[in-house]
């Protein structure tokens, strides 16, 4: 099981990556890390928009009303430059700390 | 179809964003649930089923509300992520900060409340501190003003006598102004509005071009009013003329009254200015006779220093000018070399040692206090050691992170910092209100910018360490450790434990140290009230007046009584005997020209003559100085009823009684010192002393009796050799007089019974009336104060130790139930476990008493200059207070110690 704190530390970094190759709406996100963490990882709507609205703010992703013909329109959600940035930052950071984890996880079961 | 909207709205109803904004968030919610309704029913879902799973999408509704609300406040950045700069890192550390604390309101509240009493009581007497000792004095160029003093043989400084201070007025090259003075003259004064005690002061021609102050109103004294027999002129302080002139701008029409002087008022002093302290009045001190002699030390000297010319060269130009006096005049001068030191060290150098102990101790306090915080950021560094480690794991460079934990311990110690300003505010007027009255510039006192400065360099200061202690502490973690040891529950290293304990140690160390202070201090005092004064305090009323005066004045004017004056000043204290006697209750009356412990009762050198080679002139008595033996002695002048009201014992011989009349030969009554002294296993009655020189009056003096030695000057001086003379024969018109009674009713309730007759025998009389237990406990006051401030602090200390090593305890406790429910699943019994936790915590306890034992070793002698009767090493006090210190100690363990002892095995066991 995820731990809740280690989930909330690491949904900046799923969120940024998802959106780091297409602008993407909220339930589009949530189905999507539900889908590539096969169930893992679920965010309430409660925990999701609260996030995103945050990295909104400080400028890493940017929302913007799309509307499609015969569709209701849907926020869509695109990596700034800044989020870029950020992003790359923190894959470097996860990278090291998975590592770290996985030594130290490797360790006790050998 | 389902409409979401209003599920959402009702939810988000608390968050209260703006409508716009809320509108858009409800409808983006609504779609994402709509969504996920959708794509449950396409999955197979029934309607209700489908309805109920989507609605629970928006439980822990609570947190979005949370965020929502929060959206105004900027988002928790994780330092050391992005690439912003400096100034920015900062407002986020500062928020981010913030934001910890209020998550842990009650370590903030705890660490903040700590801080402010600490930095509030630093502040506090630092206040004192400045206003009295550091805050330059209110005058121009006040670092050019000096007091000036005669050096005795034995290096102790004495007053100025004239002809000195005129050689050296004349011969200086370094100073432009140099004064005599007198200080504490208080004089019952009448003016148009009536009579009143004031402060009095005659000062020389030079006196105010020393202190660089002139009238704001009228003028200054001129050349012919500064002579003896000129007409009388004055000088009024600002609060004077106010007060009691009414603010008058012609003060032609004013004259006051003093003794048998008529004083004009020429002029008004600027607002506050009041120097020597208290005086009211100035008068030109040329009005008073000049004494040519070199060993009548009767005046204070100050002057204002050369521009350009610095202390050093004023001290030495000086001291060659005394120098070459002394060579000049050899036994006639008992001068030996000057000392010159600033004015304001000459008036704070008494209460200088005392004031900086103060700020010592309370500088310790402060210490023990940031101790306690330091371990309480411990405590919460290891809990936070996880947060840490992912930071670190993201990219947080070492020293981002070092400046969180500085941030963090700032707003601490700011919030901690403000809120002591406002408790020192409290403090000062505490301290105010509880000083000893000998605190001299006590108004100088409050916190002002200076202080508000200090309060500030203290709680940046204080941060400082906080946080780089705690910051050190925390990121040498190594971030793989961290989240390894998590797993296990253990997040807490050893090295932080033994911090700690350091922590503890110290903390201990200094408490005792406060504690020995007080205890010496305490001790001091005990001692000091186990002492026979030689006196009665309880039960005795006293009344000082001033006598009237006819033939003379209040002032030290020596020599120049005439009988009839001195006859008058006996009539009038014999009728206000008998009067007193009338009062119901009243036992004993009796008075004296000083009362014990109020006051200084003049002293000099009398001849030992017999009756055959008395003299005529004080001239005689300058001549037989050297010629014939002296002692030295205090001179009183007292009724027989001084003696029976205070308990005083007649040894031997008789007291004064109605036969020693003006015109029978004199009397004294001396004490047993005296009569050791002089004449050491004889009988000293029938004995003859010349001590004219005291009161102009040349008559032998017979000694009729000798009475039980007095602590005259204050408890902790032994007594000195002491001439006690007849009121009837010797009585100085004009005098200072304090009449003493005792009475079988409370002082209280014969006040205006008192205060009537004193009006009446004399209606210009102002009588200060006070129970002689008052005088007693005010002279023990500054003993008192200095021992409460100092008691309070390592009482403080003392609780803040308690805390510190109980939570230290109470934490290594939690951390080691495990252990301990395997030792007592293995047979341990409740007492094992007890000595196992106090021997852990014994040994912290051992090293904080043996280094707070050395400490206090080294310190305690620093305040030897309050101490009385007892060692600043005294071997009783040090075993006493460590022992209490022990015993706290060991108290605070056995409590986190029981909670072991209760440990259950089977649910530590499982605990994990």
């Amino acid at each position: 099981m995820i731990d809740r704190e280690l989930k909330k530390g690491s949904a900046e970094l799923l969120i940024l990556s998802l959106l780091e190759a297409r602008p993407r709406h909220g339930y589009d996100l949530s189905k999507l890390i539900e889908q590539r963490s096969e169930g893992a990882l679920h965010f309430h709507v409660a925990s999701l928009y609260p996030l995103l609205y945050r990295l909104e703010e400080r400028g890493w992703i940017r929302g913007r009303w799309v509307e499609k013909a015969g569709q209701r329109r849907r926020r869509y959600y695109r990596l700034t430059t800044r989020g870029r940035v950020v992003l790359a930052a923190q894959r470097r950071g996860w990278r090291t700390f998975v590592e770290a984890i996985n030594r130290v996880a490797g360790v006790e079961h050998a | 179809m389902h409409d979401w909207k209003p599920e959402i709205r009702r939810r988000l109803a608390e968050a209260k964003v703006a409508p716009a904004r809320e509108e858009e968030i409800v409808e983006e919610l609504a779609q994402h649930l709509e969504d996920h309704y959708q794509e449950l029913r396409a999955g197979g879902a029934n309607e209700p089923e489908a309805y109920a799973a989507t609605l629970a999408e928006m439980q822990d509704h609570e947190l979005l509300v949370r965020e929502l609300r929060r959206t105004a406040v900027p988002p928790p950045v994780i330092p050391g992520t992005g690439r912003t700069s400096m100034i920015a890192d900062i407002g986020q550390d500062a928020r981010y900060g913030m934001r910890m604390l209020a998550r842990n309101p009650g370590f903030a509240a705890v660490a903040v409340l700590t801080l402010a009493l600490s930095i509030g009581a630093t502040t506090a007497i630092f206040s004192v501190v400045y206003g009295v000792l550091l805050r330059p004095l209110p005058y121009p160029k006040p670092e050019q003003i000096i007091s000036v003093a005669e050096r005795a043989a034995d290096g102790h400084p004495m007053n100025f006598t004239d002809p000195n201070f005129d050689d050296l007025r004349a011969s200086n090259h370094s100073l432009v102004a140099l004064a005599e003075y007198d200080v504490n003259g208080v004089s019952t004064v009448v003016d148009n509005t009536g009579p009143a005690r004031v402060g009095v002061a005659f000062v020389s021609q030079d006196f105010f071009r020393a202190m660089g102050v002139g009238p704001v109103l009228g003028r200054g004294f001129s050349p012919d009013e500064m002579h003896e027999g000129a007409a009388p002129a004055a000088l009024v302080s600002y609060g004077y003329w106010r007060e009691r002139l009414g603010a008058a701008r012609d003060l032609s029409r004013f004259k006051l009254k003093m003794g048998e002087y008529v004083f004009s008022v020429v002029g008004v002093l600027p607002p506050g200015y009041s120097f020597p302290a208290g005086t009211a009045l100035w008068f030109p001190r040329e009005l008073l006779e000049h004494l040519p002699s070199r060993t009548a030390h009767n005046w204070h000297v100050l002057g204002r220093v050369r521009d350009g010319v610095t202390l050093a060269q004023a001290r030495s130009d000086l001291s060659v000018i005394a120098r070459r006096l002394k060579q000049q005049f050899g036994d006639d001068i008992d001068m030996t070399d000057v000392d010159a030191t600033p004015l304001r060290e000459r008036l704070t150098g008494d209460v200088r040692p005392a004031l900086l102990i103060l700020l010592g101790a309370v500088g310790f306090l402060l210490l023990v206090g940031c101790a306690n915080v330091a371990n309480l950021e411990l405590a919460r560094a290891a809990a936070r050691e996880r947060e840490l480690a992912v930071r670190a794991a993201l990219g947080a460079d070492r020293g981002r992170l070092v400046r969180q934990f500085l941030t963090e311990s700032l707003l601490l110690s700011l919030a901690g910092g403000v809120l002591g300003v406002v408790a020192a505010r409290w403090g000062v007027s505490g301290l105010i209100a509880l000083a000893p009255p000998n605190l001299p510039r006590l108004t100088n006192v409050s916190v002002n910018l200076p202080v508000l400065f200090f309060a500030l360099a203290v709680s940046i200061l204080v941060a400082s360490g906080l946080g780089v202690l705690t910051a050190l502490r925390a990121t040498s973690t190594d971030p793989q450790r961290a989240l390894a040891e998590d797993s296990g529950g253990h997040a807490v290293s050893p090295s932080s434990q033994r911090l700690g304990r350091i922590l503890v140690a110290s903390q201990l160390a200094i408490t005792l140290m406060l504690l020995t202070g007080a205890g010496l201090l305490g001790r001091s005092l005990l001692h000091v009230l186990s002492i026979d004064p030689g006196f009665r305090t309880v039960g005795i009323m006293t009344i000082e007046l001033e006598l009237p005066a006819s033939g003379g004045t209040g002032y030290p004017s020596c020599c120049s009584a005439s009988p009839a004056g001195r006859a008058q000043a006996a009539g009038f204290v014999d009728k206000l005997f008998e009067r007193l006697h009338t009062i119901p209750g009243v036992q004993e009356v009796g008075g004296s020209s000083d009362l014990p412990l109020a006051g200084d009762l003049s002293n000099g050198t009398f001849l030992l003559l017999d009756r055959q080679s008395s003299i005529t002139t004080l001239d005689d008595f300058e001549r037989l100085m050297h010629a014939v033996p002296t002692g030295e002695a205090d001179y009183d002048v007292a009724s027989e009823g001084f003696f029976t009201a205070l308990g005083i014992p007649l040894l031997r011989g008789r007291l004064f009684d109605a036969h020693d009349t003006a015109d029978a030969p004199h009397v004294a009554v001396i004490n047993e010192s005296l009569a050791r002294a002089t004449w050491p296993n004889q009988d000293p009655v029938g004995k003859t002393i010349e001590f004219g020189n005291m009161d102009g009056d040349v008559r032998l003096l017979t000694v009729v009796g000798v009475v039980g030695d007095v602590r005259d000057r204050s408890l902790e001086r032994p007594p000195e050799p002491t001439v006690y003379v007849n009121y009837r024969q010797r009585l100085r018109p004009g005098g200072d007089f304090t009449v003493v009674m005792r009475a079988s009713v409370p002082p209280a309730s014969m006040l205006s019974a008192v205060r009537k007759i004193v009006r009446e025998l004399d209606p210009d009389a102002v009588p200060h009336l006070r129970a002689f237990e008052q005088v007693f406990s005010a002279s023990l006051e500054t003993r008192r104060f200095n021992l409460m401030l100092i008691g309070v602090f390592a009482g403080a200390a003392l609780l803040l130790a308690a805390v510190g090593i109980y939570g230290v305890m109470a934490y290594w406790v939690a951390r080691r139930r495990r252990e301990i429910g395997v030792r007592m699943a293995l047979g341990a019994v409740p007492g094992d476990v007890l000595r196992l936790v106090l021997g852990h915590s014994s040994w912290t306890i051992a090293a904080g008493l043996l280094l707070g034992l050395a400490g206090s070793l080294a310190l305690t002698r620093t305040m030897k200059s309050l101490l009385f009767d007892v060692s600043a090493a005294d071997p009783v006090t040090f075993a006493g207070v460590a022992l209490l210190l022990a015993g706290v100690a060991l108290l605070a363990c056995y409590i986190p110690a029981r909670r072991a002892m209760k440990v259950d095995p089977m649910v530590a066991l499982r605990y994990e």
